[in-house]
């Protein structure tokens, strides 16, 4: 299987995504940040059908698009009581303009099918060495703000004197986080991000007591689901998304049913 | 000099005001109870004082950066993943190094100690009982070793005989290691025990007083609730 270029390229880019998917996603999780993500990635696939419709790469809208979103996103969240509702609506503004820049843009199926269910087969070098890029910044990112980041996500309450740095790192974690389901939506699509940004760590915090023991879990989650899904699309020659998501919707539903009957 | 001063200070949520003109000086050291009805201000004081609260007027000195909080509410549901340990650890909230170094470490340590939780320590927060939550709610903000520790009705939840305890230890650190405490609260059995002065907010003022009025306030305060009582029945 792995005298195919492709396939290398698609276990390397899934090894990536499911490392950064894992890290990010105990944070996103921990702040209950699964909407939101859910969200930034249907703005992700309007970022990406307006890149196509201008002939850039869709990453590049994509993250664009998301970026753009959650630093807007950010500043609402302090005044808007409801953030929930305020998110739908970026949201539905974002899923119409994609469909609009889609039409505009003659997108044939096959692009748009991509930009939506993933096209993880088909990630060339280049694409890759891009995610790679992509995913060393996330990470240094997230680790230089390592401490501050885990108490916005773990204990907001805590967080009482109010500092300038501590109002960045805010809008520091909302753009991790937009870029973060950038990267992963090349393994998965748009439409399955929280299989791997959200499900593996919801999963690790069933086991794992500590914060660097929650993002190994997940990222062990996250990248078991991703080798064995890229394997089995191999040798079934069914979509790699579907067999990534229905393992780890299993290894949740697991980790909810022990942890239930445990505690 | 006080480690809190004002002058003439004030705070306001648009038109209305909630303080005018208030004018304390708490010394350095001392327990202090916040008194007064739900909504007389006793919060917005206190976020005030932490730098949450922008509308305000007047002058507001704080002489330390060293502060320690125990908020009201804290949601924390019954999958929240961390143990108490590293609940505590969160306090930690600079820098980027992954663990906590020996120093630190060892500070968690003793703010778990102190709090009754040494041996709990590795208990997930989200499975542990009221009580252990808040004595953790506690250990966190005592962690960094505070100057001034504000509680926010912290011991509402707890049983009596930990309720008793929490303030014994709290007593000990303000009376050993000079803590300035702020204690809001309403149960004034607790405030006649442990506290040494009293800042009572009504009617938009604060009056600040030492122990020894607290004695009759409390007796009138109690007397006050207790007819109150009466007439709901």
């Amino acid at each position: 299987m792995f005298s195919y270029d492709f396939m290398q390229n698609a276990f390397m880019a899934g090894t990536v995504v499911s490392i950064v998917a894992g890290i990010v996603g105990t944070f996103a999780v921990a702040r209950n940040y699964a909407f939101l993500t859910h969200t930034l990635s249907e703005i992700g696939f309007a970022g990406a059908a307006f890149g196509l419709f201008a002939g850039w790469p869709a990453l590049l809208g994509m993250m664009i698009a998301t970026s753009g979103a959650s630093l807007a996103i950010g500043a609402l969240e302090s005044g808007y009581t409801k953030r929930d509702n305020v998110t739908s609506a970026i949201s539905a503004l974002a899923i119409g303009l994609g469909i609009l820049f889609l039409a505009l843009g003659h997108t044939s199926t096959t692009a748009a099918t991509g930009i939506l269910f993933g096209s993880v087969l088909g990630i060339s070098r280049q694409n890759l060495l891009l995610l790679i890029v992509l995913a060393i910044f996330v990470i240094v990112t997230l680790l230089i703000n390592y401490r501050s980041l885990r108490q916005l996500a773990f204990d907001e309450a805590g967080i009482f004197l109010q500092s300038g740095r501590q109002k960045a790192v805010r809008y520091i974690f909302l753009v991790i986080i937009a870029l973060s389901v950038s990267i992963s939506s090349q393994l998965v699509g748009s439409l399955l991000i929280f299989v791997l940004v959200t499900l593996p760590a919801a999963s690790a915090k069933y086991y794992a007591t500590a914060t660097t023991r929650l993002m190994v879990l997940a990222v062990i989650f996250a990248l078991f689901g991703t080798w064995s899904g890229l394997s089995l699309a191999y040798l079934t020659n069914l979509p790699a998304s579907f067999f990534i998501a229905v393992i780890e919707v299993l290894i949740y539903l697991v980790s909810v049913w022990q942890f239930q009957k445990n505690a | 000099m006080g480690i809190i001063r004002t002058k003439d200070f004030g705070i306001r949520y648009g038109e209305k005001s909630i303080l005018a003109h208030v004018n304390i000086d708490v010394p350095t050291g001392r327990f202090f109870a916040l008194l007064g009805e739900n909504g007389a201000g006793k919060t917005s004081f206190v976020k005030a004082l932490i730098g949450q609260n922008q509308q305000t007027d007047g002058e507001l000195k704080l002489n330390t950066n060293r502060v320690g909080f125990v908020p009201q509410f804290r949601d924390i549901t019954r999958d929240f993943p961390l143990n108490i340990a590293e609940f505590v650890a969160l306090n930690y909230n600079k820098g980027w190094r992954l663990w906590l170094n020996k120093r630190e470490k060892a500070a968690v340590y003793s703010a778990l100690k102190l709090m009754d939780l040494a041996d709990i320590s590795d208990k997930r927060l989200g499975l542990a009982s009221g009580g252990q939550k808040q004595r953790a709610f506690v250990a966190q903000a005592l962690v960094q070793q505070p100057n001034l520790l504000i509680l926010d009705e912290s011991t509402a939840s707890l049983d009596h005989e930990h309720k008793i305890r929490l303030l014994q230890t709290i007593k000990q650190l303000q009376e050993t290691q000079h803590l300035t405490v702020l204690f809001i609260t309403h149960e004034l059995e607790l405030v006649a025990q442990f506290a040494d002065g009293y800042l009572l907010f009504e009617n938009g003022h604060v009056t600040q007083g030492e122990v020894d009025e607290l004695q009759s306030l409390t007796m009138k305060m109690t007397h006050i609730h207790a007819e109150d009582e009466v007439r709901h029945v």
